[in-house]
């Protein structure tokens, strides 16, 4: 079992490129993957080197039971690209110690271009991809060193020929990537994951958004035509929570759990109208859309529900574009049906006796909601109720102790307590779960709202008005609204008290913010112009072009492309193989030599020399042994002798004499 | 060849590259196909497209057209890799049956580098070289030596998967210079009527003595054939021609063997052949349309070897020779 077979220099690219595609997916591999992966590439490497050997049958078979154990047993029988993506990184460990042959090698090689590509399901930005890139190109090398095994310098002509194939062809490619026709999905297929991410969750207890805070991850990029709305009109809604159970707050009305559709198309169609704006959202792995109240879907991959909330049909498990316009009619019905009414009035049947008590006395005292949801709006605004990150632990009856005993919270418990004594009151009211904010990127071009833009708030049902949107934060700490988190919370010092590596929390320092805004603006518009580039942006694309292109037509356009290309490439190879071989003008006079002597019946090869060739043309035509003669020795004084500079035009000359004397007869 | 379709594209081929010792490789003598690892990456380029497709994602569709572009890039890399190369038999292999016949080819190239070029012969031998444009490189491959006569290689196939392996160039060289099988040495039985060593070739050439013709020295006349017990005893220097004299110990003739067939003969003549050169012992060689007079040393040695080999086979090889370009009963 010796593992000498393959050369030493062709496996370490391999490793290399391997090492490259896992990193890309380091954040979401499990850790014992990650450090078998590891430990299976040393041994492997270890064998090359000769320190140990390969396994043997029974040893390689408990090494990948033990692995496949524990695969079956983290990935639980979830079927998603997440699971299989982490089998192929498993399949390429175990491969290692069965790379013998150059046969294995090429599996892995194509194990590993496939990882490539699922890769980029996971990971979009510009750096991941690029990276992604790379590592193609790497393992290429890899490729050619073992086609090459005495290859010299790898690194130097490997990568050069690479790079020569890479931009040569790279016309061709972009050409590709921007008429291929982007065909719709053809069948469904499982999710990238179904793993939740750093987000917004569908229940809210006290602390799952303050958890969220400490987090500077990007939620999503909205784009306006002109000016955003103010700061405090930014609500972003996602979701609807309406029953309390006491402690948590989830959304009663669940829709039927239904299987996840085909992917979604892009949908951001043309230029923005007056009212319209665009959302880029990272992946969420669940089927909510973020967008601002009274919203109307433009483009089709979202769709509104009856509470003008936007779903998606798939969950978002990659970044995704949509297009709203803010000219939708109101949320809701215009009356509540009495289940409705029923259902935004429930509450625990025990508990919180002073704030139910607060809500009788608030319902006695108003004779309109408005004025009750006024007063309530006022007691926050007056007494010292503190807005903070770091509220005390609440374990029994948390609306009457953050009411009357603590005083201190973030927006889910002020939300909650808010709700629950509308409620008491008689008011129909549900929390409201989403981002508030966003601070613009580069240039204004757009609004990013990161995860410590999440919020919670209430929306209470007023009598011929419908849902009207009511934030006790608001009335707390008016800079949350105004401002964002950040300075809502300055004097505190809380903010992303746990990121020390975020650029985020550097925001003051106009250097960090103006690298961190750049780096985000590539990846914006990489994000939307390449890695969006999908159906109907395609076809938005076509449509200023003259001419009306279906996606047949860009078929046959592709087709086309294709072909002058491979046209090009055959001209040219035959062109250079006419005149291109010899770049050196004395090199192609002997080449015309050797030509007129084939001609005239004598033979050649490129081995013989120049005096060899001028004797046997001596031989066969004594007469012109003279011209021969000197034709070689002129050629061998060019290259080895001292070069007087009329070497070319005496060569030319003999040539001429040459074919003179070729012709007269005799 | 069995398979009616092969024979045919063989033959195809066979026009295509006319037996000639030295062959330049370019787009009419070139074949190029994907090799099994090619194939299986055409698929998996399908399957990232298919999957690029469901999922939506542009970057996939952009890896897929980055490797195809790569591949069919690689199509003409791989190509020139061999294209361009110039191949030439400068000398074919001679030697004795069972042995490995050294054929060496010359390998060039007008501009560019060939990496990794492997040649093969029909029993599977391989070696790989790789050219640069400066330098002329030699390449022995061995071919083995069956039977006595010329030895035709049918075809050198030299083959080129480089730079990924994805891909296969490969082109043939069908040399119309032959090597040559010298006849298997054979030590001749004792008792038959050849064998002049050991102590009765004395006797021997002592009762033949009247036979021979006296001639003086001349310059150029070994040392070993002058009489020295007649310099001793007259002061004269002889020299003793034994010519046409089979039981000669220095001619080595054909009909030394009165019915025995013509192969063995042969091999006993080669036999001796080497014989004498391994003792240094001078010889000639006789036989029907050849003789050469006594001698030894390489290159005597190769001409009564070739002769020998060739010895009878001569008009057959020419007449192959002239049906070199009438491929078609060739490849039959």
């Amino acid at each position: 079992m010796t593992a000498g077979l393959l050369p030493a220099r062709a496996l370490v690219w391999l490793m290399g490129g391997f090492a490259m595609l896992l990193a890309v997916q380091w954040q979401r591999l499990p850790l014992w993957l990650l450090a078998a992966c590891l430990l299976l590439v040393i041994w492997r490497w270890l064998a090359q080197a000769g320190r140990v050997r390969l396994p043997g049958r029974i040893l390689k078979g408990a090494v990948m039971l033990a692995l496949i154990t524990a695969y079956t047993a983290s990935v639980g029988g979830r079927f998603t690209v997440e699971t299989a993506g982490s089998f192929f990184v498993l399949a390429v460990a175990l491969k290692w110690l069965e790379t013998r042959t150059a046969r294995d090698f090429y599996v892995l090689f194509f194990i590993l271009c496939y990882l490539a590509a699922v890769n980029f399901l996971f990971q979009q930005g510009i750096l991941w991809s690029l990276l992604n890139f790379f590592a193609i190109l790497v393992l290429l090398i890899g490729l050619q060193v073992l086609n090459a095994p005495d290859l010299s310098h790898p690194l130097r002509s490997g990568g050069k020929r690479l790079a020569g194939l890479f931009l040569k062809t790279l016309p061709v490619v972009v050409l590709l990537f921007i008429f291929f026709p982007r065909l719709s999905p053809l069948w469904s297929v499982p999710l990238v994951s179904d793993q939740a991410r750093t987000g917004i969750s569908d229940t809210m207890a006290p602390g799952t958004i303050s958890s969220l805070a400490q987090s500077s991850e990007r939620a999503f990029r909205v784009t306006f035509p002109g000016e955003p709305p103010p700061h405090r009109e930014r609500y972003w809604r996602a979701l609807i929570l309406d029953r309390y159970d006491g402690t948590e707050w989830t959304p009663s009305r669940d829709r039927p759990a239904e299987p996840a559709g085909k992917v979604m198309t892009e949908g951001s169609i043309g230029s923005l109208k007056d009212d319209e704006y665009d959302v880029l959202m990272e992946p969420t792995n669940r089927r909510w859309a973020f967008g601002l109240a009274n919203s109307r879907a433009v483009s089709n991959n979202v769709e509104r529900t009856e509470d003008g909330l936007f779903r998606f049909r798939r969950p978002a498990d990659t970044a995704v574009q949509y297009r709203l316009a803010r000219d939708g009619a109101p949320t809701g019905a215009p009356a509540l049906s009495g289940r409705e009414r029923d259902r935004y009035l429930r509450l625990p049947a025990s508990g919180e006796v002073r704030s139910r008590q607060l809500a009788r006395r608030l319902d006695r005292a108003h004779d309109s909601d408005r004025a009750l949801i006024r007063t309530l709006m006022q007691r926050f605004r007056n007494q010292p109720y503190y807005y903070t990150l770091q509220p005390p632990a609440m374990p029994d009856d948390p609306v009457d102790t953050l009411l009357f005993d603590a005083q201190r919270g973030f927006c889910a418990h002020y939300a909650s307590a808010t709700a629950f004594v509308l409620r008491a009151a008689g008011i129909p009211s549900r929390i409201v779960v989403g981002y508030q904010g966003g601070s613009p990127g580069a240039d204004n071009e757009y609004l990013i709202v990161r995860q410590y833009d999440a919020h919670a708030w209430v929306e209470a049902w007023i009598p011929g008005a419908g849902w009207r949107r009511i934030d006790p934060t608001a009335a707390i700490s008016p800079a949350r609204i105004e401002q964002g988190l950040q300075e809502a919370v300055a004097d505190e010092g809380s903010f992303l008290s746990g990121e020390w590596a975020s650029p985020e929390k550097y925001h003051d320092i106009e250097l960090v913010r103006w690298a961190s805004l750049q780096i985000d603006r590539i990846n914006y518009h990489w994000q939307r112009w390449v890695v969006g580039y999908q159906g109907q942006t395609q076809m938005d694309l076509m449509g200023r072009l003259p001419g009306n292109w279906s996606l047949t037509k860009l078929g046959y356009l592709s087709a086309g492309v294709v072909g002058a290309a491979l046209l090009v490439a055959g001209i040219v190879t035959a062109w250079r193989q006419r005149t291109g071989r010899h770049r050196d003008p004395v090199q192609r006079l002997f080449h015309r030599w050797r030509r007129q002597l084939a001609r005239r019946g004598v033979d050649s090869s490129h081995i013989d020399t120049p005096v060899q060739l001028a004797d046997r043309a001596s031989a066969r035509f004594p007469e012109q042994s003279r011209l021969h003669q000197a034709f070689a020795r002129t050629i061998n004084n060019y290259y080895y002798g001292e070069a007087s500079g009329s070497e070319r035009r005496r060569l030319r000359w003999l040539l001429k004499r040459m074919k003179g004397a070729g012709r007269t007869p005799g | 060849m069995k398979n009616p379709l092969r024979h045919r594209w063989r033959r195809w081929v066979n026009r295509r590259i006319p037996r000639s010792d030295h062959q330049v490789l370019g787009q009419r003598n070139v074949f190029i196909l994907p090799t099994g690892a090619g194939v299986v990456f055409g698929l998996l380029l399908v399957i990232m497209l298919i999957t690029g497709i469901n999922y939506q994602n542009s970057l996939i569709y952009l890896l897929v057209f980055m490797l195809g572009a790569l591949f069919v890039a690689a199509m003409h890399q791989t190509h020139r890799n061999l294209a361009g190369t110039e191949i030439t038999l400068v000398e074919a292999g001679e030697g004795f049956p069972g042995q490995e016949l050294g054929f060496v080819f010359h390998l060039g190239r007008a501009g560019g580098d060939a990496i990794q070029l492997m040649l093969m012969t029909e029993d599977g031998t391989e070696r790989s070289v790789s050219v640069t444009h400066e330098e002329v490189i030699s390449v022995r491959l061995p071919i083995r030596g069956t039977r006595r006569g010329p030895v035709r290689v049918s075809r050198i196939r030299i083959e080129t998967r480089f730079p990924f392996g994805l891909l296969r160039a490969w082109s043939w060289i069908r040399p119309a210079s032959e090597g040559l099988c010298y006849p298997a040495p054979l030590r001749p039985a004792p008792e038959s009527g050849a064998d002049h060593l050991g102590d009765s070739g004395d006797q021997r050439r002592k009762d033949a003595m009247d036979h021979v013709d006296i001639r003086p020295w001349r310059q150029g006349d070994l040392s070993q054939r002058v009489q020295w017990k007649r310099y001793a005893r007259t002061g004269e220097l002889v020299i003793a021609d034994w010519e046409g004299d089979a039981s000669d110990p220095v001619w080595l003739d054909f009909e030394a063997w009165p019915g025995a067939d013509r192969e063995l003969r042969l091999s006993y003549l080669a036999w001796l052949l080497e014989d004498r050169e391994r003792a240094g012992q001078p010889w000639g060689l006789r036989f029907p349309g050849f003789e050469r007079g006594p001698d030894n040393g390489a290159e005597h040695r190769r001409e009564g070897l070739r002769a020998l080999g060739r010895f009878g086979l001569e008009a057959q090889s020419a007449s192959t020779k002239n049906a070199s370009h009438r491929t078609s009963r060739e490849a039959a």
